[in-house]
């Protein structure tokens, strides 16, 4: 995009988020909020999807494992969930671990389709195995300060929910500051860019792909006690995350790390602008889906054509 | 080995299926009638992916298809066999409409835009209260054939034998080598000539209009539908592990796959009543991790060294 | 080398699963040809697995009480997966394969849809524990004589609320329901309760509402309806959702600042810890029965105690008592009837008056459309000191409500 273009989208944007402001304030505010916690789960896909290519269909049941870590944990130890989260992330990068050098690592050679169908069959162990020993039945963890709210004149919100975007802005900088100054970081972008390479040049592809996906799996079960502190968790929450991942990741491009947020704040202030006006919030669905197919369309239009 | 693989065993397995309905009883011809529509979607998507495109779309198809014959049947009082048909039609221009616009997409960004236009299809439906039932659904009056399980079944089984007729239509036809071609290399394929759109959108609109054909017996045997219930998105990953499990690329795998999973998963939830699933989930990342190539590939690979080891 | 095992592992379980899905069922054993009974239960999830359980528990008991027309019952227990063929294949092997006398169990109305072809196909004894929604009822239809339904329908249930908050109103004067605000999820069973109660509150005065999408689908954010919910300003607020909506319904109140008098949640269960949350505290909720009903009820607390013994958990939704409702009807019905004669039991089952578990005397009265309807109603309650307790019908209330809704800062 020329410069020239980029002020005008910059400017147009900057009068929209004002023009929201002083309408209604909330569509802003609840927008980022959930853009955050998309962006927030999506990231550790996206960091999977552009290194080690596949496409890891049991993210949300990981998502869900860490949750219920996280609700093991606090309900036996009596400790904060947002405490909680370092023994579970250290779990969880030990579980990335194994399910990598059992299953995933054998898979690799197959087509991309053979490690699709694996993380199916993975998702499915998953998500019924939690079901089996935890029962359908949600779990909750009450938590004070996740009704933390602000009053400005009339205008009372939540403020606790921004912790999700404050914590996608934190793995997005983690991760780029990883891949860009670290040994491990820059080997792993060699690797996602040409594995065969990266080989060629004493790269041990395995072990970038190992600690990879391990990290995803952390970054995921960090996401999975958060989620805990605000929503109800049961056997099968994650599936829907899954998608929306994976929808925000091929929106953003693979390997554009910085796109997936932006999309999130696209995507999440879109739904919040139509579920603010009521009655239309059945529509607010499509409103992702729909955006999704616009905007992979547009820049396969801008791309070669082949 | 060629003449019992290529003839007799194909005639032994079609006479079978055919008298099936007069030694297996109603529970084990319903179990026939799932298998079968789980392998029209799977025998379809197979078909698409022999172009390098991967769908994520038969959930959507299988729905439009449900609903457009149930509302042909409750709106225009169209007889239920030719619902069927023509709700496979209507799925089938849609998609055309549809694949003018997105077959330009390809690899993983086409697979998540057919999964979107599922869901758009499955939300639009949701919110028309009036024309589609929206959040219940709709019924009917009567099931197709008033229930007679025979010719339930045996409808089934045209349509799987039309599936799998087409699928090997495909295989042996010229549009395999335009496929193959298309699939290993497009640039090569166009140098040759080949009409990569023309050929896409052709494959596109027919395994599209399978999945509405499916859909279409499903509604019409069970009498119903819902958003969340005709567009579940188990039509979609179940189909595909089948596929993948008996061995893409062939006719057979789907078949195999289909017939294999349909069988296992209901024996399996007979004798681990609370729990069946993790095993099933667990036979399915064996099978992948074992049998990188499905069960179809397994075995014509054993096959071949026999053969060579004969020679 | 192990692709070979794996393959032929594959092909013997392929074998044994061809042979066991042709197989009979399982035959007699014992002197005594048992009765049977075929269940289909979502056993996947803790409403099916928790109905079938008790039901069992029903078996258990009534066997060890010496059986029916001295021949024990047996229960055989199929799961729906939730899936409306795999629901219709259950009923096709309980038929014709373990040939079952009665059928019982449910919970979704899809997987209903699917399974009232068959049942129609075979028209035996059928008491169903389940499937709300009115088109379930439209697909079985007049003629089916055979057919007794346990769960209330959804244009029930809506009814049964209007008497009891105008009974409610009626006895506590301070309470006051002119203006009602229902957030209902999208899906079927919101939509439909949203349906009923605009028809039929609004004659007890303004009626709105909005639908957001539960977080058993994935949504969970419901900030933008309590906004336009606190907007309303209403005297009473209700939701209809699943239990995983309850806890973030109540924190993201707070967080909008909503505080309503009356503060009413529908789910068909609740979340395990939802007790132990402060937010709880004078939340209402609509239910068929509560373990407080043990103080007031003893085929409550004989169900109760039975439940907790055998399988070493609490009941945790009103499909558990239902269930095993559902079991001793049966019970009483062969009884009475003295032969397992499908016309001689329908004549029975009519003939029912069970004092049941949930409060009710079972009888059987006509809905809309079908002749034998069980429970036409659901109670109001309200989580009181971290227990569900019924406040109406106060025939079985065991406790007075707390009016207003306590304010987020006074807990």
């Amino acid at each position: 995009m020329t410069k020239a273009k980029r002020l005008i989208l910059l400017g147009g944007i900057i009068i929209f988020a004002l023009l929201i402001i002083l309408w209604r304030p909330t569509i802003l505010i609840y927008g980022i909020q959930r853009a955050g916690l998309y962006a927030a789960i999506a990231l550790p896909m996206a960091l999977v999807l552009g290194i080690v290519h596949i496409v890891n269909l049991a993210h949300g049941e990981l998502l869900m494992i860490g949750a219920y870590l996280t609700y093991f944990v606090c309900s036996t130890f009596g400790m904060d969930p947002l405490v909680a989260m370092l023994p579970v992330s250290a779990v969880m990068f030990l579980l990335g671990m194994v399910v990598y050098k059992v299953t995933i690592k054998h898979t690799l050679k197959a087509p991309e389709l053979n490690q699709l169908i694996l993380t199916f069959g993975l998702a499915m162990v998953f998500g019924q195995s939690v079901n089996l020993i935890a029962t359908s039945q949600p779990r909750t963890l009450s938590v004070d300060y996740v009704s933390t709210s602000l009053t400005f004149g009339k205008l009372t919100f939540g403020v606790y929910d921004f912790i999700f975007p404050v914590a996608a802005l934190i793995i997005l900088g983690g991760l780029l500051f990883f891949l860009r100054k670290t040994r491990v970081g820059k080997a792993a972008q060699a690797v996602g860019q040409n594995p065969k390479g990266a080989e060629i040049v004493g790269i041990d592809v395995d072990k970038i792909y190992l600690i990879i996906f391990s990290l995803s799996t952390a970054l995921v079960g960090i996401m999975g006690s958060l989620y805990l502190t605000k929503q109800s968790i049961f056997p099968l929450v994650g599936g829907p995350y899954t998608m929306k991942s994976f929808a925000l990741v091929a929106m953003a491009g693979i390997g554009n790390l910085p796109g997936v947020l932006f999309a999130s704040l696209i995507l999440g202030v879109a739904e919040t602008f139509l579920l603010s006006f009521k009655g239309y919030g059945g529509w607010s669905n499509i409103v992702f889906f729909a955006f999704i197919i616009i905007v992979i369309l547009i820049r396969s239009h801008r791309g070669k054509q082949i | 080995m060629k003449i019992l693989t290529r003839i007799i065993l194909p005639a032994i397995v079609v006479l079978l299926s055919i008298t099936f309905p007069l030694f297996a009883g109603p529970y084990q011809q319903s179990i026939a009638k799932t298998i079968i529509i789980y392998m029209i979607l799977a025998l379809s998507w197979n078909i698409l992916l022999k172009t390098g495109q991967i769908s994520f779309g038969l959930a959507g198809f299988f729905g439009i298809g449900a609903y457009a014959s149930v509302l042909l049947s409750l709106r225009l009082g169209i007889p239920p066999l030719l619902t069927i048909i023509v709700g496979g039609i209507i799925t089938a221009i849609l998609a055309a409409a549809m694949g003018m616009i997105i077959l330009r997409l390809r690899a993983m960004y086409f697979a998540i835009t057919t999964l979107a236009l599922g869901e758009i299809f499955r939300v639009i439906i949701h919110n028309l209260p009036n024309f589609a039932g929206g959040a219940h659904g709709l019924i009917l009056s009567s099931v197709i054939f008033d229930g007679n399980g025979y010719f339930t079944y045996w409808l089934f089984l045209a349509g799987a034998f039309f599936s799998i007729g087409l699928s090997y239509f495909f295989d042996k036809s010229k549009f395999h080598l335009a496929l193959t071609t298309i699939r290993d290399n497009e640039i090569t394929a166009k140098v040759r000539g080949i009409d990569i759109f023309k050929y896409l959108l052709i494959v596109f609109t027919i395994t599209a209009g399978m999945q509405g054909l499916a859909g279409g017996l499903y509604s019409q045997s069970f009498g119903f539908v819902t958003p969340e219930s005709s567009f579940s998105g188990d039509f979609i990953l179940l189909p595909i592990a089948m596929a993948l499990l008996g061995g893409i690329y062939t006719t057979a795998g789907p078949v195999v796959g289909a017939i294999v999973l349909g069988v296992i998963s209901e024996y399996l939830k007979l004798y681990i009543p609370y729990g069946h699933l993790v095993v099933y989930g667990l036979i399915i990342v064996i099978v992948i991790l074992f049998m990188p190539n499905g069960i179809v590939g397994m075995c014509s690979n054993t096959f071949r060294k026999v053969d060579q080891f004969n020679e | 080398m192990k692709k070979l095992v794996v393959l032929v592992l594959l092909l013997a379980l392929i074998s044994v699963s061809t042979v066991s899905v042709f197989a009979a069922g399982q035959g007699e054993t014992g002197k005594d040809k048992p009765i049977k009974l075929g269940g289909v239960w979502p056993l996947s999830d803790i409403t099916g697995k928790q109905g079938s359980e008790a039901a069992q528990q029903a078996v258990d008991e009534i066997n060890a009480a010496g059986g029916v027309l001295g021949r024990p019952l047996e229960l055989i227990i199929l799961d729906s997966e939730f899936k409306p063929e795999k629901g219709a294949a259950a009923i096709e092997r309980l038929a014709t394969v373990e040939n079952v006398d009665i059928f019982l169990g449910g919970m979704a109305s899809s997987v209903h849809l699917g399974q009232i072809p068959i049942l129609k196909k075979y028209k035996k004894l059928t008491v169903w524990t389940g499937a709300a929604s009115h088109l379930a009822e439209e697909a079985i239809g007049e003629d089916a004589d055979w057919y007794f339904h346990l769960h209330p329908w959804d244009y029930e249930q809506g009814g049964s609320y209007v008497d009891g908050w105008k009974a409610i109103v009626n006895k506590y004067s301070e309470i006051k329901v002119d203006k009602w605000f229902l957030a209902y999820e999208e899906g079927a069973f919101g939509s439909a309760s949203f349906e009923a109660s605009k028809v039929l509150f609004s004659e007890m005065g303004k009626f709105d509402g909005e639908s957001f999408k539960s977080a058993a689908a994935g949504g969970g954010d419901y900030k933008a309806v309590l906004q336009h919910a606190k907007e309303s300003n209403p005297d009473i607020f209700l939701w209809a959702g699943y239990g995983a909506d309850a806890l973030p319904l109540l924190q993201q109140s707070k967080a909008v600042g909503f505080e309503p008098a009356l503060y009413v949640g529908a789910p068909p269960g609740w979340p395990a810890d939802f007790g132990n949350s402060p937010l709880a505290e004078d939340v209402f909720l609509y239910g068929m029965w509560a373990p407080s009903m043990n103080s007031i009820n003893p085929v409550s607390k004989k169900f109760y105690d039975g439940f907790v013994a055998k399988y070493g958990t609490k009941p945790a939704t009103y499909f558990a008592p239902l269930s095993y409702s559902a079991v001793y009807l049966i019970k009483d019905a062969i009884e009475r009837a003295g032969s397992m004669d499908t016309a001689a039991l329908i004549k029975a089952m009519e003939q029912s008056e069970y004092k049941s578990a949930l409060g009710e005397t079972i009888t059987f009265k006509p809905s809309k459309i079908i002749k034998h309807q069980g429970i036409e109603g659901q109670k109001i309650l309200q989580w009181q000191n971290g227990r569900q307790e019924i406040i109406w019908p106060f025939d079985f209330s065991t406790a007075s409500p707390v009016y207003p809704f306590p304010g987020w800062d006074n807990r």
